[in-house]
Formats: structure tokens, sequence, C-alpha cells
């Protein structure tokens, strides 16, 4: 194993993410400060802070590239993991997403994501000589498939969507033909009724309430809060612990799906400011680390975890502001979750250990595009 | 392809085409949430105002104090409508507790302090009109017929699933889970309440009626608005889940019953419950108090003489009215079969107003402004005024009863086997009452004198039919007499064209006869003949009978003072009153009403014995209702009452009676007859 330097280790990244996480907890313990029965939340979510802390620091020191030899467990534990969702999962607000562990129950699904990204990582990275080829293409495909397809089996539209984005994103990078990408996102669109018949009704149900809001106020209500809430903030907000919408308990799920709401009521447009710059330093951070990284499998690592954490980011601000359709997708790091915030911290150690291990210059990218040798 | 001077320079094997592609994704983020700050802070900063009026709107709402509801007394002061507190047990399916044994614990715990012993009293959420009451009956007939299919399901398993269906559909929608709960158990629930999560106690006001049974018909009850009527009564102030009268006086005095709600504006949380007071409170006018002309005690007494009788004769339901002649106010009230109208307070149970809606003799029906009645020989007091006011008759004229009568066919007039005959009741006796006047007319209830009045016979010239009608209308039959109680009924006083449209017939002229009598098509309610026999005894006024003499506000200042009402006076002179008076004095005295007599006190009254489409008796007789009709002291009226039993038998010996009876306890005076 070559040697380590942990000169290279990302704190700005690290250091975003304490913020973000803090940012959470603090939010969290504002969201449920009216509900006696929730006061535990904030703490258990401290509590995962760490757990979650510790195992990205495991992540770190271990050396992402032995992963490749394991990535075909690893995609059959993803695997497993969905199929045992489904077998033993407990229902909650309609669709199977958790699994009752003996301490607390995790969704699989974000553990999933995390091997996902791995294996995708390790494939394309073994096939760097026939990227191009259309065979690389569709096997990838064929390998992401069936874990979108148990996802929708829970039901989990959103989750579904994002390793499908995953999977493009990666290939993306990965130098897959851009061709193939549009032309299969050209055929998806086209094909795009008979994918609607494939949902399940309270899917087609959402998505006909986004595209015309005041068809069924009930199950839009919890967007509709949400944006009152988000407006009537304004760019102070009403302070900490104050918000009216939150506090008055009008927004549900306020300290998971809705934190954002809260933190757009109490703390007005500067706390929405300083949430979205801290996502947006980590993303940054983190394709920094995609793009210094020693070899593809460690590059490729690094892009699907910014690319999970923007795609949710946005998807979820997006619901809140009542601009993308209401799915159960968690602000990442901040709301509360354990499952969510444990599978993102881990994935992030596993990043630094790509920026541990990369070579030893500290700007080969000015070397080459300047194309002066140091 | 790889970057050549990576290569070269051994530095990384990051081909330049993959920068450039995480490059795009760098912009990319930077886009996207470049994009999400926009949005939002075109809603935070340009349309603030906006989110912030309707974040207002969620959090502060008007909301109405209820009046206390006017209650009534009888004309002594005695309480006949109650407010007294009710509680009810509503849950708030989202403050339950997450965690499903504990959550179980909750329910367990609620259904084994509520006594719960099944399903069957559950309405489904959705269905529940409001909080208070287990809302529209149709619901709950619903709930029933559910239950019934699909058996008897174990209360836990069955309210679980129920809140969870609530949950999904409100989640903060207070579901009733049983109103009308004990003092005691309320009081534990509050107790406990910090083990109970999500179960609220909420106390409303419901009516209690003392009285029960003995007054229902008159006080009515109050219920949901129904649904066909949401639209008016919100229009006129009320909430969706006020309670409004739906019946009796409860219905009638309504607007006056009701008060005036207050206003406060309040910080809401979601589940509208109260965070705090904002600003002034303009406080609820109560409803004003109503005091009725009815005596209680006399309407007691009535009660059980007649509920006597009806017993004795078999009869199904019967009515008995007391009112003052004087001034047209009731006194009594009576319609058997009753209800118990506390019943309907807090909702009544589904199997309960079932079983009062299909009893066939119809409890919930006052049958004293609902029912109509052939009057029978009540009536007679329509042909004797008119024959001696359109100068038909005089007061001596005489008229000879042979027991039959013989109308010949107006088709074949000198054929005698095509004649028709019609029978005086005396003819069964094998005998008539000979040629005798109106008085005594009267007093025996001669029916052949009454059918020559009205119809003519012979040579001899009757009112006919239009006079006759004429004259029923101005006595008050087939009109309402406007009595300040909801569902009065009109009765009937046919006319040809009637006949007409409905028998595709012509009037003859034994339609006349029949009509004379109080027969044929002629039908009345009790009231109406009480109030027709009201302006015989005061002279001439037909008053407009009413039940509440005094409306008083919560301070006890009379907001209106109900006086008499005169509809009209009789188009009848005075003597030819005098003259009926005579007549319906001596039928008690000495004829067909003697079993009505008082020891002491002058009674004036008249028989009816009115045959009606039924089964036949052994010896082919229609069966009758027994009618009386009677008023007291004949010289200086100061009451007047009816008695009428369904499928009686004689007005004479079924009905004289009670009606003697009656006056008995109200002048306190022995029957004079009573061992008979």
């Amino acid at each position: 194993m070559r040697k380590v330097n942990w000169r290279h280790f990302d704190l700005l990244l690290l250091l975003a993410t304490a913020l973000l996480v803090g940012y959470g907890v603090l939010m969290i313990s504002s969201a449920v400060s009216d509900s006696p029965g929730l006061q535990e939340l904030p703490r258990r979510q401290a509590v995962y802070a760490g757990i979650g802390a510790a195992l990205m620091l495991g992540a770190t020191l271990i050396d992402y590239r032995h992963l490749r030899d394991f990535r075909y467990p690893m995609y059959f534990l993803a695997l497993g993991l969905l199929v045992l969702v489904l077998a033993v999962g407990e229902e909650s607000y309609g669709a199977q997403r958790w699994v009752n562990l003996r301490f607390f129950p995790i969704q699989p699904a974000e553990i999933a994501k995390i091997l996902l990204i791995i294996f995708l990582a390790a494939y394309f990275d073994g096939r760097q000589e026939e990227i191009t080829s259309f065979r690389t293409f569709v096997v990838s495909l064929l390998f992401v498939l069936p874990a979108v397809a148990l996802i929708m089996a829970q039901p989990n539209l959103s989750t579904a969507v994002s390793l499908l984005v995953l999977w493009g994103v990666m290939a993306f990078v990965a130098g897959v033909r851009l061709r193939y990408l549009l032309g299969l996102l050209a055929a998806g669109v086209l094909a795009s009724p008979a994918l609607w018949a494939l949902l399940a009704d309270y899917q087609r149900q959402r998505i006909l309430i986004f595209l015309n809001p005041s068809s069924d106020s009930m199950a839009n209500y919890n967007v509709w809060q949400a944006m009152i809430g988000i407006g009537s903030g304004g760019l102070l907000g009403k302070g900490f612990a104050m918000g009216s919408q939150s506090q008055l308990r009008f927004l549900r799920v306020r300290w998971s799906d809705f934190i954002f709401a809260v933190i757009g009521e109490e703390l007005g447009f500067i706390g929405v400011l300083i949430l979205v710059a801290l996502l947006l330093v980590v993303v940054l951070r983190l394709l920094r680390g995609a793009i210094r990284a020693r070899d593809m499998m460690g590059q490729l690592i690094a892009v699907g975890v910014a690319t999970l954490i923007l795609f949710q980011s946005v998807v979820n601000i997006g619901m809140n502001i009542g601009m993308l359709p209401a799915t159960g997708v968690p602000l990442p790091f901040v709301s509360s979750g354990g499952s969510s915030l444990i599978a993102f911290l881990m994935a992030e150690g596993l990043v630094q250990s790509v920026n541990l291990r990369r070579l030893k210059v500290e700007y080969p990218l000015a070397s080459r595009v300047g194309g002066s040798i140091p | 392809m790889k970057d050549p001077l990576a290569k070269l320079n051994g530095v990384s094997e990051t081909p330049v085409h993959a920068v450039l592609r995480i490059r795009i994704l760098q912009i990319a983020a930077v886009l996207l949430f470049g994009v999400l700050l926009a949005l939002v802070g075109r809603m935070q900063i340009f349309q603030r105002d906006y989110y912030a009026q309707l974040a207002n709107r969620m959090r502060f709402r008007e909301i109405a104090l209820p009046a206390q509801r006017g209650v009534m007394y009888d004309r002594r002061g005695e309480l006949l409508v109650r407010n007294v507190p009710s509680f009810a047990v509503t849950v708030v399916p989202a403050d339950l507790p997450d965690d499903p044994a504990a959550r179980a614990r909750v329910i367990r715990r609620l259904v084994e302090l509520l006594h719960i012993q099944d399903d069957s009293w559950i309405v489904p959420p959705y269905r529940q009109g409001g909080a208070g009451s287990p809302a529209n009956w149709e619901a709950q007939a619903l709930a029933e017929s559910l239950r019934r299919r699909e058996g008897r399901r174990d209360p836990i398993t069955y309210l679980t699933e129920l809140l969870e269906e609530a949950e999904a559909l409100a989640p903060y929608q207070p579901v009733v889970i049983r109103s009308g709960v004990d003092r005691d158990v309320a009081f534990t629930i509050e107790e406990e309440r910090l083990y109970l999560p999500g179960v609220q106690v909420t106390v409303q006001p419901q009516r209690s009626y003392p009285a029960g049974e003995l007054m229902a018909h008159l006080l009515g009850y109050m219920g949901p608005i129904p649904r066909e009527l949401r639209e008016t009564y919100i229009s006129q102030g009320y909430a969706p889940t006020d309670q409004v009268g739906l019946a009796g006086l409860e219905l009638q005095y309504e607007a006056e019953l009701r008060g005036v709600k207050g206003r406060k504006t309040i910080e809401v949380d979601v589940a509208g419950r109260e965070v705090r007071t904002i600003g002034e409170i303009t406080p609820p006018t109560p409803g004003n108090n109503l005091v009725l002309s009815i005596d209680l005690a006399l309407q007691r007494a009535t009660e059980q003489l007649l509920a006597k009788a009806l017993q004795q004769a078999k009869s199904p339901s019967g009515v008995a009215i007391a009112m003052n002649p004087q001034n047209g106010e009731v006194l009594a009230m009576v319609s058997l079969p009753g209800y118990d109208n506390n019943l309907f307070a807090g909702g009544i149970k589904p199997e309960d107003y079932e079983r009062l809606n299909a009893d066939e003799r119809r409890p919930l029906v006052n049958h004293a402004i609902m029912g109509q009645y052939p009057p029978g020989s009540t009536f007679k007091i329509v042909p004797a005024a008119g024959g001696l006011q359109e100068g038909v008759i005089t007061p001596r004229t005489l008229i000879r009863c042979d027991g039959i009568m013989y109308v010949p066919n107006q088709y074949f007039p000198d054929d005698p086997t095509k004649a028709q005959p019609f029978y005086c009741w005396i003819h069964k006796y094998g005998h008539g009452h000979g040629a005798i006047a109106l008085e005594e007319a009267i007093v025996q209830s001669c029916d052949i004198f009454f059918y020559q009045v009205a119809g003519g016979f012979q040579d001899f010239a009757g009112l006919g039919l239009e006079r006759l009608a004429s004259y029923a209308h101005a006595f008050g039959f087939g009109e309402l007499t406007g009595i300040d109680l909801p569902g009065e009924v009109r009765g009937l006083v046919p006319t040809a064209q009637w006949k007409r449209l409905n028998y595709s017939e012509s009037w003859v002229k034994g339609d006349t006869y029949n009509m004379a009598i109080g027969q044929g098509f002629v039908l009345a309610t009790p009231l109406q003949v009480v109030n027709a026999f009201a302006a015989i005894a005061n002279g001439g006024s037909l008053y407009q009978p009413h039940v509440v003499r005094q409306i008083v506000d919560a301070e006890g200042r009379v907001v209106q003072e109900v006086g008499p009402q005169l509809i009209r006076r009789l188009p009848v002179e005075e003597s030819y009153i005098r003259e009926i008076q005579r007549g319906l004095e001596q039928a008690v005295e000495r004829g067909t009403g003697r079993q009505a007599a008082l020891q002491g006190i002058h009674v004036a009254g008249k028989t009816g014995t009115a045959e009606f489409p039924g089964k036949r008796d052994a010896k082919g007789n229609l069966p009758t209702h027994a009618w009386f009709v009677a008023y007291a002291p004949a010289e200086n009226p100061e009451i007047a009452v009816v008695v009428f039993i369904y499928g009686g038998g004689e007005g004479s010996s079924v009905a004289a009676p009670v009606a003697g009876e009656i006056l008995s306890a109200y002048f306190g005076v022995p029957r004079l007859y009573s061992g008979e």
C-alpha cells in the first residue's frame, strides 16, 4: 500500500459538512421544540452524526482501490438489501422503505446507493479501454436496472430516478459516448407514455397534482404550507423557533423532508443563503477531489457522491418551494434521519480516502493545462 | 483517449476531457443552486407580503363564541328545557404516538374507559358532519349496515384502522369517538390526558327535557343541520357543525332561542387549538326564553287520561287538546303515542331512530296538528250555523226523521227501486227521531236533519255544497289555524272540482249529505275541530291558537307578549250562535254527551262517531273514530277540549268520558255520571 498523505485531507470539505450537520441538528431542535413527543430527535441526530463521523474516518483510512476486488459482492449486497426491504420491510406512509434492525430502523436504499457508486466506479474503471463501446454503455445500464426496478417496487420513484441520474452522470464523466446517453434520454422521453402506465397510482397522482396544483388541496397541503412558511420568512426570518408555520405545526414532517421550509421561515433568505452556500462548497470540493484523483475509480467515486448530494439537494429544495413534485427525498446532512446522514458521511469518507491517495504534486491540473513542466 | 501531457508528466491518469466534464458538473451545480436561490429569493423578498398574509390567515382565526340557547317554561314557570353540559371524546390522529405499541396502548385504554363493546356506534370520519354529535342518521345507518354485514369486530382493531384512515385523510381533524360521555368518564380521561396523547374531551351544551315524552311533540328536538338546508342555515350565520331545532318549538322559535354568537380572534395551531386570544372579545348574547301557555299539570293529567282511554279502547293513537276559547291559548296538547325527545339530544342512536320511524302508529308525528280525520258529527255545527244564517231554517223549523230517507236516482226519478237510501244513526234501533227542530237535532245528533239542511230534500232547498263549504272555511276547516308549531296540515273541505279531479266523478247530492255529518270527503285535524268549537263558545271569534304566550329575554324582560290573535269573526249572527250553544249545552245535559257532564258546572259539547275505511265488524259496520268536543263553563267558557280516539268506537261512550275527566281535572270538580 502506498503511503497516504494527510496533507491532502480536504479540511474545507469536512468543515462545510460539519457546519451542515450542526445546522441540521439546530433546526431540527427548533422544528420539534413545541412537540413534546419528538424531543428525542435532535439528540438522536447528533448521535447519528457521531456514528457517521466514526464511519467516515474508517472509510478514509480504507484504501478505496481495494474495494475494486469486492465490486461484485458489493453489487449483490446492494441488490440483497433492496430485496430484504421488500421481504421484511415495514410500511410507512404507504411504502416499504424501512428495515427494523434491533436498534434503529434503517433505509437500505441509502446504503445501496453508496454501494452502487463504488460498483459503477470500479466497473467503468475496469473498462477504460472500451469505455466508448456500446457494450460498456449497455452492460453498465443493465447492472443498474435491477436496482432501479427493486426500488420502484417499494415503491419509491424519487430514489429510482436518482439512481438513473447517478448512473448517467458517472457514465458521462467516465467517457461513455454522449450520443448513447442522449439517445437513451430521447428514447425515455418518447417512451414516457408507456412508463406512465407502469407507475403506481399514487405516483401518477403526485405528478398530476404537481402539474395542476389546485386539483387536490389535501395532497398538496404540505407543499403549500412549506411555501407559505418560506415566503413569509422574508429576508431575515421570523427568528429561531419563532416560525408560525413550523411552530404551530402547519408543516408536517418539518424535521425531515421539510426542514428547508423551517430554515426559510425562521432564518429567512440569509439562512437559506448560508445553507445553499455550504451545500455548494461540499459539492464543489467533492468534484475538486474528483479532478485530482489518482485514477478513474477514485474520480468516479467522488463524482458519484457529489452527484447524489447535488441531486437530492435540488430535488428537496425544489419540492419545498413547489417547483418540483412532492417526493420523500431528504436534504443531505440536514434532514433528520440516521440512514441518510450516516450513508452520506461514510461516502464522504471514501472521497477523503481518494484525496489522501492522490499523487504528490499539488496542482497537476495547472501543470497540464498550462503545459509547463515543473 | 489519454492526455499525452499527463502521461509525459507521470502526474495523473485523469484525462483532460474527464476534467472538462467534471468542470461542466461544477458549473451545473453552481447554476442549479443559483437558480434555486433566485427562486427562494423571489418568494422571500418580492412575494413576502403575499405569503405573510397567507401565514396570518393560517394562524389567526376568527371564532364564534356560542350563545346560550334560550329555555322554555310552562305557564306557571315550570322549567321544560335545560341546557346541560355534554362531553364528547375526540381523537386528533396526528397527535397520537408514532410508536405503534404506544398508540395501541392509548387506543386500548380509550376502549376500556368508554366501555366500547363493539363497533356499532362508530361513524367513519369522512362521514361525520361535525364535532359533538355523530352527525347524520344516514351515515349512521350506513355504519350500522356495514356492521351487520361484517359481523361485530374487535373494537380495538376497528378503532385502530379507523384512525389510520382518518390520519391519511385529514390528520389534524378531530374524530369524534363518542359523544354524550358520562361525566365521570370524561373526568377520568382528563386526569389521564398525559398518558393519552391525541385524546381530547370537548364540552358542549346539550338539551335536556325533564318532562320527556309528555312534552316531546310540543318542544320538539334539536340535531345537526339537515344537508339539504345547509346553505340556508349557513347564510344565516350558522356554522356547519351547529345544532339547530328540527321539530316542535325548538324549530318554530329557532330564531328567538338561538341568541347571537360572540366573536373573538385567536391564534391557532394546525389542529385549530387555541394558542392565545388576540384583541377584543365580542361577548355572545343569550337566546330568549319562551313562556308557554301550556299548563304542565293539566298536560300530565290529560296524557294519563288519554293513555288510559286508548288502552281500554285498544286504540293505536289519539289526541286530546285543551285551549282557552277566549284567546286561543293552548293549555294542553297530547298526541299519543309519543316519544322521548331526550333520545335526540346528543345525537339519536340509529336503532332508536329506525324504531320510531318504523312504528306504524307514527309516534314522531303530532297527530293534533298533522293528523287529518273525518270529523264526524262534530262538523254539524257548520250546517247548523250556515242553515240559520242563510235562512234555510229557523230555530223552529221542524224536519221529519224516519230513520231512513230515499233519494231518487237522478236519471230515473220515478223508479223507487233505483232510489238511494240515507240513514240516521238511530235507524239501527228501528225508529227515527220524528219531527224535530235544530236544538233537538243537535242534542240527538240527528243525521237526517242535517242531511236536509245541507243538501235539501224534495221541495225543501238546502244550503248546497258551495255555501256549506264557505261556512266550513269560515270555521277554519280546510285552512291552517296558524298555530306556532311546525308541520300543521290543512285538512280538506272538498269542492265539486276537487272531486272531478280526484275521482273523475261529478258531485252528487249524496256527497253533500255525507259532508254535512262530517263524513265522506271532509277531513279535519283535532286542532281545527276544537278551534271551531272555541269560536262557538266565545260567541263567534275564531282565534289563532298558540302555544307560546310570552317571549322573555335572558334578564327576564318581556320581549313580546302574545295576545289573542283574531283570525275572523264568524259570519253568523250572535243569536244564531246562541241557538247552537243551547243545543250543545243540552247535548251534555240530556243527549249524547252526558258522560262529559260535571257537578255544578255546565258543560256544552258534541259527540262525533266518524266512520273510516277499515275492517268491518261482525255486523258489517265500518270502524269508527270516537270524537268529543266540549267547552265549559257554558255561560262563560274558559276551556275548550277535544278528545279524539283513533278507531275508538262511539264518541258518546269512549271520548266523552275522557273529555269529562279532563274538565274535571281542570276545574277540580267531579263528573256527574262518573259511576255509569
